[in-house]
């Protein structure tokens, strides 16, 4: 074989198993690490496995935030104004989280029905509002 | 008036832009000199075209002129003149701007300092950055004009900088990586460049690299700087989200650095000419993309631009010409004459192959986890999904691993032949105990050892003795290596202390969300957290709750400030961290809610060697901007 024929070869083999692996690492990745988002109403249709780790979101009520005097405890409603959805979540909230503001958690649902968050995603602009929630809103009016 | 001169210089300068896009270029093609036109004094001319409008805009900042709308909805009466103008690149309109004056400076730069004789062939590069150059100024001119006005009747005081950008790190970071990104466009219209003059592989290749190095240096500096901002400023105390802005960000480097690796192999021995130009087009091409991504608001991000889908489609149709341009000639390119000198499974050109292919397909697998969200969207009509931290994590490690060890010996790779590996025992024996070491020191600082991270540290050892070795083989005195063999080794090192700092933070890391009342104290790790008091702070443009807490070890004790600040303007709270740094560890706490009375909740964290992330990226910063300052004067 003649040394650049040769190099090509080289070349293509690597070419071809690098992007054999990758495709593999990307597919068993994705499929482990992707959150569907749902909204509430879609949460009280879907009839969801309680430890499928999801996303959900929605305006936060106003005057439905509890937080407990003497734990991080905290528990508040998100809706969709068609369906509302209890958030139970135990650590200290976003600077941004606030009642009437959009918000997406990242958790699953407990035997109750209710919502177990691991994470309260944060913002760091105010009038910002997660194209999730906006669409949710866009499509309710 | 002055915003409106501002708007007009603005236009001139779109105007101009576009005969430099098009003028030398005519008079290329119809070989009639009475089109052609001093391009090395135009880019002086555009530069401070692109200026003017950009000191206007400061101007009106400091003289709070709000009847501009990007300062009214920008800045404050209150705001420190020192953020005033900084906030002029605080939002979308001004960043075009100064994004801008940062294409002009490259260009200016190539114009003086560039190592080609071919008169007509840097004609053509200066043309093409024109069009770049003009294409921005219309997209800023149509879509985001900053000099709009609110008239007649004026804000009385402005809507205020958003709070968590009012900050050091952030009146640099945006700046540093504006420069990286637009540096990218001369190495592109270096290669489109190349192309029409079918340049000689080596000749072309020695005349991008100094500017890919120089765009890539800045691009690290600009990423490390935004990650040190999210770390203090954020509250949250990581350093890296996976965040779609950063991976528009993560994307670029990672073909920047992979180009100018193929660079060196293209300029010294010749090969490699065809994927060189291809990456050229694809790392200016993501650098857009990320600005289409961030800036039309269709992924969710900590990063919020004001959304627009207008200014998404504007970017596209930039993206898609430049592409589909560029890419058209190469198709159409004959580049069936040239000559690719062989070379042999162990040499240093298949070894950067090897480097080119580890980096572009961990680049395309970010991005596709990147957008994969918009494409899952489109296909099942709507469904939203997110791709979470562990995906990128997953995919980054084996990569991360492959191209670690192919670090720690490359450099012993020789070109064209057949490498020995005589050096092979030396270095084994070197990074082990190296790696030894560095667990013995984790262990007396630490009392412990963590599993998961061996791999990474052994790795950081492995590529720290591959770099450091390979100097002492060459007998290499002390000019002679500033001269020759600086740059790389300070890359290469900072890359392993990067990964050093990457492995001991995310394995040794310890955090808990805790409640005190004052002179509550709390165990944690090696440390006694005691909250001492708080305090009323009255800024000058915000109100803070501030907590005194102290860290102590037994033999030291040292206080730190935490605070709950709510800006006046807009009422947005913000937590500003005390963080209390070590050569090996920050010791990290961030206020968090009122109980009742004095009891407040707070989340401490320790953060081993996480200085050194950012200390590594500093070198790696350093070494690519040294090798690409040496090149630009070797001329």
């Amino acid at each position: 074989m003649n040394p650049i024929r040769k190099q090509r070869l080289y070349a293509l083999i690597a070419i071809l198993i690098g992007s054999l692996l990758a495709t593999w690492l990307v597919v068993s990745a994705l499929s482990e690490n992707m959150n569907l988002f749902y909204s509430p109403t879609e949460i009280k249709e879907a009839n969801l496995d309680q430890g499928t780790l999801i996303r959900a979101g929605g305006m936060v009520k106003a005057g439905s935030i509890i937080k407990s005097k003497d734990s991080l405890d905290v528990s508040f409603t998100v809706t969709d104004y068609q369906n509302d959805l209890l958030i139970k979540y135990e650590g200290i909230l976003p600077d941004l989280f606030a009642e009437n503001a959009g918000v997406v958690v990242r958790g699953n649902l407990t035997p109750e029905g209710d919502f177990l968050a691991i994470e309260v995603l944060a913002k760091h602009d105010e009038n910002y509002m997660p194209p999730e929630v906006a669409k949710l809103l866009d499509s309710k009016e | 008036m002055i915003p409106e001169i501002g708007h007009i210089i603005l236009i001139s300068h779109l105007v101009l832009s576009f005969m430099g896009g098009i003028l030398p270029l005519a008079a290329i093609y119809s070989k009639n000199d009475f089109l052609s036109i001093p391009t090395k004094k135009l880019s002086v001319f555009l530069f401070f075209l692109i200026l003017v409008p950009f000191l206007v805009l400061i101007y009106s900042f400091l003289i709070d002129d709000f009847s501009v709308a990007y300062v009214s909805q920008n800045s404050n009466i209150n705001l420190p003149n020192y953020y005033k103008l900084a906030a002029t690149w605080g939002a979308h309109e001004g960043s075009l701007l100064l994004w801008i004056l940062a294409m002009n400076g490259w260009l200016i730069a190539y114009m003086f300092f560039n190592n080609s004789k071919d008169k007509d062939y840097i004609s053509t590069v200066f043309s093409i950055s024109c069009q770049v150059i003009f294409a921005f100024s219309l997209f800023t001119l149509f879509t985001s004009n900053p000099f709009e006005r609110i008239l007649p009747i004026p804000p009385l005081s402005g809507a205020d900088l958003n709070p968590s950008l009012q900050d050091i790190a952030f009146t640099v970071h945006p700046p540093l990586l504006y420069f990286g990104y637009s540096g990218l466009m001369i190495p592109f219209a270096i290669s489109v460049a190349a192309m029409l003059f079918s340049k000689d592989t080596k000749e072309w290749a020695s005349n991008s690299r100094p500017w890919t190095l120089m765009s890539c240096s800045f691009l690290t500096l600009g990423i490390a700087l935004g990650s040190w901002w999210a770390y203090y400023e954020l509250g949250w105390g990581g350093w890296w989200f996976w965040d779609p802005v950063e991976n528009a960000a993560f994307i670029p480097w990672l073909l920047s650095v992979a180009l100018f690796h193929s660079l060196i192999a293209s300029e010294n021995r010749g090969v490699y000419g065809k994927w060189s130009i291809l990456l050229s087009i694809f790392a200016f091409a993501t650098s857009l993309l990320g600005t289409f991504l961030v800036r039309s608001g269709i992924l969710t991000s900590v990063h919020a631009f004001a959304l627009d889908p207008e200014r998404g489609l504007f970017i596209l149709g930039i993206l898609a010409f430049f592409i589909i341009g560029s890419l058209f000639i190469y198709s159409i390119k004959d580049f069936e004459n040239e000559t690719t000198p062989s070379y042999e499974l162990t040499s240093k050109e298949f070894g950067f192959l090897l480097n080119n292919l580890l980096l572009v397909v961990l680049a395309v697998s970010i991005l596709f986890g990147t957008i994969f969200p918009l494409i899952y969207e489109a296909i099942t009509d709507g469904k939203q999904i997110s791709v979470g931290a562990p995906y990128f994590e997953v995919i980054l490690f084996p990569f991360a691993l492959a191209l670690g060890l192919l670090q720690g010996f490359a450099l012993y790779l020789s070109w064209g032949t057949s490498s020995s590996f005589k050096f092979l025992p030396r270095l084994l024996i070197e990074s082990v105990s190296i790696f030894v070491l560095i667990l013995i020191i984790l262990f007396i600082l630490f009392d412990n050892l963590h599993l998961t991270s061996f791999a990474t540290i052994f790795l950081s050892s492995w590529i720290l003795m591959g770099t450091l070795q390979i100097n002492k083989n060459k007998n290499l005195n002390y000019w002679r290596f500033l001269r020759k063999r600086a740059a790389v080794t300070f890359a290469h090192s900072g890359m392993a202390i990067l990964t050093l700092g990457v492995a001991v933070v995310s394995s040794y890391s310890i955090e808990k969300e805790i409640i005190l009342a004052p002179d509550d104290s709390v165990e944690f790790g090696n440390q006694t957290i005691l909250f001492k008091n708080t305090e009323d702070i009255m800024g000058p443009n915000y109100f803070s709750k501030s907590a005194t807490m102290s860290f102590s070890d037994g033999s030291n004790i040292s206080d730190v400030l935490t605070e709950k600040r709510t800006y006046s303007p807009s009422g947005q709270l913000t937590t500003e961290a005390g963080i209390k740094t070590e050569i090996f560890q920050d010791l990290y706490i961030s206020m968090g809610d009122n109980l009742e009375a004095d009891i407040w909740s707070f989340k401490v964290q320790i953060k081993p060697f996480i200085r050194w992330i950012w200390l590594g990226a500093l070198m790696i910063a350093i070494g690519s901007l040294l090798a690409g300052i040496k090149r630009v004067r070797k001329t």
